[in-house]
């Protein structure tokens, strides 16, 4: 455990140097929300639209952390022989998997934090205090999710297709999702079995004061499940390649 | 002896074919000869429990058989060239023993364990062909890191010494040049007190002066007791550096003994002389004769014993001319056992053994 967390730490310290992330996770939400947010006073979800925006931007950010930085890494290090040389120490087998996902556990804080704090003082979005955990919470879940389906994809495809195969995943779910507008129609009938969706419309229910239908919970947690067997199945068929 | 004229009968008998064929036939019972009876030798020497054994140990890759069926011990305190050439399985026997790959079948114990718990236990230290670093860090980061995985952890500076790249432990470790990184991985492989060190070519990618320096500091940590198994194409290399080489080609391991013993059981001295009269059945049955090429009136004879080759020569009556007796290196010795290999895998899979 020791192990795990010294390179857990590591990986920490690597990613306070990476410009990409930050663009990736931070600014892009922060900025689409700056230019958007207070400009459109029709609601959605039932609720404001500067408090829907503040948590599909919210996840948004998150979701695009756990996504993009881990699978190119991961796909980095697998083709450099990283993950080889750290199977050649003490560390147990699954300490690099558990450090990946912790670090995406920790990654995905900060634009989750910073958007919230954006809709509170920019966009004006006032809620009773036990609800901004609850949303935090929500919207970590729904994002961090994709941090095991980066892992799949990581270890499945070498780095070159990384990038389009993730940026395909990434429009899918914030488009279907209705991460960047809210859907409606077909693609949003569709659109209500991603998860970005489900993480989203929690959150809006929890704003609306109205009861969050089971359905989406467990629509989450059945994707953790997806993703979580994606990964194992990813890692141990690449076992003797690595 | 009786191994020799067992396989001059088997290429007499398709009506005494080239040279080539000779050649073929007969080193390969002296390399099979040489690893069936000296592995059961070796060991017994020394004391304590082996560090490392395959016991019959195969990985296949569809029809490939990348190993096949091998078996060895290492004991403590020894220096072990794998030598072999590409492709023979070298990589895939220590990838093996690293957990890194399981064998098809057969058994691999390290420390008496399985060998991935043998990883885990923090007793081996090992550097492969493969190995990548974590980029983005410094060099002096990753050995802290790597060190801090270790139950019983080298003081950083030292392995940096050691490894001798204090020099650039600050800078960037995905801008060093492969001989940098190269002492990078082998940093990793010593930053903790293990007691078996694997390396897979581990001077691939260094230039002589550089290797030189490697290897100086290598003896450094077998003197410190340390077991050393490494995997090598340099035939020099396993000459000098290790004390007990195997010499394995198709998977299959062909010899064990030390640089002097392999070079001697193919054959370590050529006999060369002029004969007018030559009787090649007569020369065939000689003592000691590994290898036998007749051109003309000249004569050339690999030999396990060239005094007795040459005695009895001169005892049957023949008085021959421009006698010379060179030794020959093991680059010499390396070849004939695997070329005799792969000459009698063509012919006949079950023979040999």
């Amino acid at each position: 455990m020791a192990g795990t967390l010294a390179l857990t730490k590591a990986e920490l310290r690597r990613l306070m140097h990476n410009k990409r992330y930050f663009i990736f996770t931070v600014a892009f939400p922060v900025i689409l929300y700056l230019l958007i947010g207070r400009q459109v006073t029709a609601q959605a979800y039932g609720v404001a639209f500067g408090a829907y925006y503040m948590i599909s931007m919210a996840t948004f950010g998150a979701f695009s952390g756990a996504l993009n930085g881990n699978a190119q890494r991961i796909s980095q290090e697998k083709k450099e022989g990283w993950i080889r040389q750290l199977r050649l120490t003490p560390l147990p087998a699954n300490a690099y998997v558990v450090t990946k996902i912790l670090v995406s556990l920790a990654t995905t804080v900060p634009a989750i934090v910073i958007v919230l704090l954006l809709g509170r003082f920019y966009g004006n979005v006032h809620l009773p205090g036990w609800e901004w955990p609850v949303i935090a919470v929500t919207v970590w879940f729904g994002s961090t999710i994709f941090a095991a389906l980066a892992v799949a994809i990581g270890y499945r495809f070498p780095p070159d297709q990384v990038q389009p195969v993730t940026l395909i995943i990434y429009f899918i779910f914030a488009i279907l999702g209705g991460l960047w507008f809210p859907l409606s129609g077909f693609l949003g009938h569709v659109g209500q079995f991603t998860p970005t969706y489900q993480a989203v419309k929690i959150s809006t229910d929890v704003i609306q004061g109205v009861a969050v239908p089971a359905g989406l919970a467990v629509g989450l947690v059945a994707w953790l499940g997806i993703f979580a067997v994606l990964a194992t199945v990813a890692v141990r068929s690449t076992a003797e390649t690595v | 002896m009786s191994q020799y004229e067992m396989s001059y009968g088997a290429s007499g008998s398709d009506g005494g074919g080239s040279e080539d064929n000779y050649h073929g036939r007969t080193a390969t019972k002296v390399a099979a000869g040489a690893a069936a009876g000296y592995a059961a030798g070796y060991g017994g020497s020394r004391g304590g429990p082996p560090v490392v054994t395959f016991e019959n140990v195969s990985k296949h890759y569809g029809r490939l058989r990348a190993v096949d069926g091998m078996s060895l011990e290492l004991r403590a305190g020894e220096t072990v060239a794998l030598l072999g050439p590409n492709g023979a399985g070298k990589s895939t026997s220590l990838d093996m023993l690293l957990a890194l790959r399981k064998p098809t079948s057969g058994r691999i114990r390290m420390f008496g364990d399985d060998p991935y718990h043998g990883v885990k236990s923090g007793r081996v230290g090992a550097m492969l062909q493969s190995g990548g670093l974590m980029p983005e860090v410094t060099v002096r980061d990753l050995v802290e890191l790597v060190t801090k995985l270790h139950p019983n952890p080298e003081p950083v500076e030292t392995t940096l010494k050691r490894a001798g790249i204090t020099a650039f432990a600050d800078q960037r470790v995905d801008r060093l040049s492969g001989g940098q990184t190269q002492r990078v991985r082998f940093a990793l492989a010593i930053c903790g007190k293990s007691e078996l060190i694997v390396l897979d070519e581990p001077t691939a990618a260094m230039d002589v002066e550089t290797r030189r320096l490697f290897w100086n500091s290598m003896k450094e940590e077998v003197a410190a007791g340390r077991t050393l198994l490494f995997a090598t194409h340099y035939l020099e290399e396993a000459d000098q550096a290790a004390d007990r080489i195997l010499v394995i080609n198709r998977g299959r391991l062909l010899a064990d003994g030390t640089p002097a013993e392999i070079k001697a059981r193919a054959g370590a001295k050529r006999l060369s002389f002029r004969l007018d009269k030559v009787d090649e059945p007569f020369l065939l049955g000689l003592p000691g004769l590994v290898n036998l090429e007749v051109r003309h009136d000249v004569v050339q004879i690999q030999s396990s014993d060239s005094d007795a080759t040459l005695y009895a020569i001169l005892d049957a009556g023949y008085r021959p001319r421009e006698i010379e007796v060179t030794s020959l290196g093991l680059e010499q010795a390396f070849l004939a056992i695997t070329a005799e290999d792969d000459a009698a895998n063509g012919h006949s899979s079950g023979e040999t053994n």
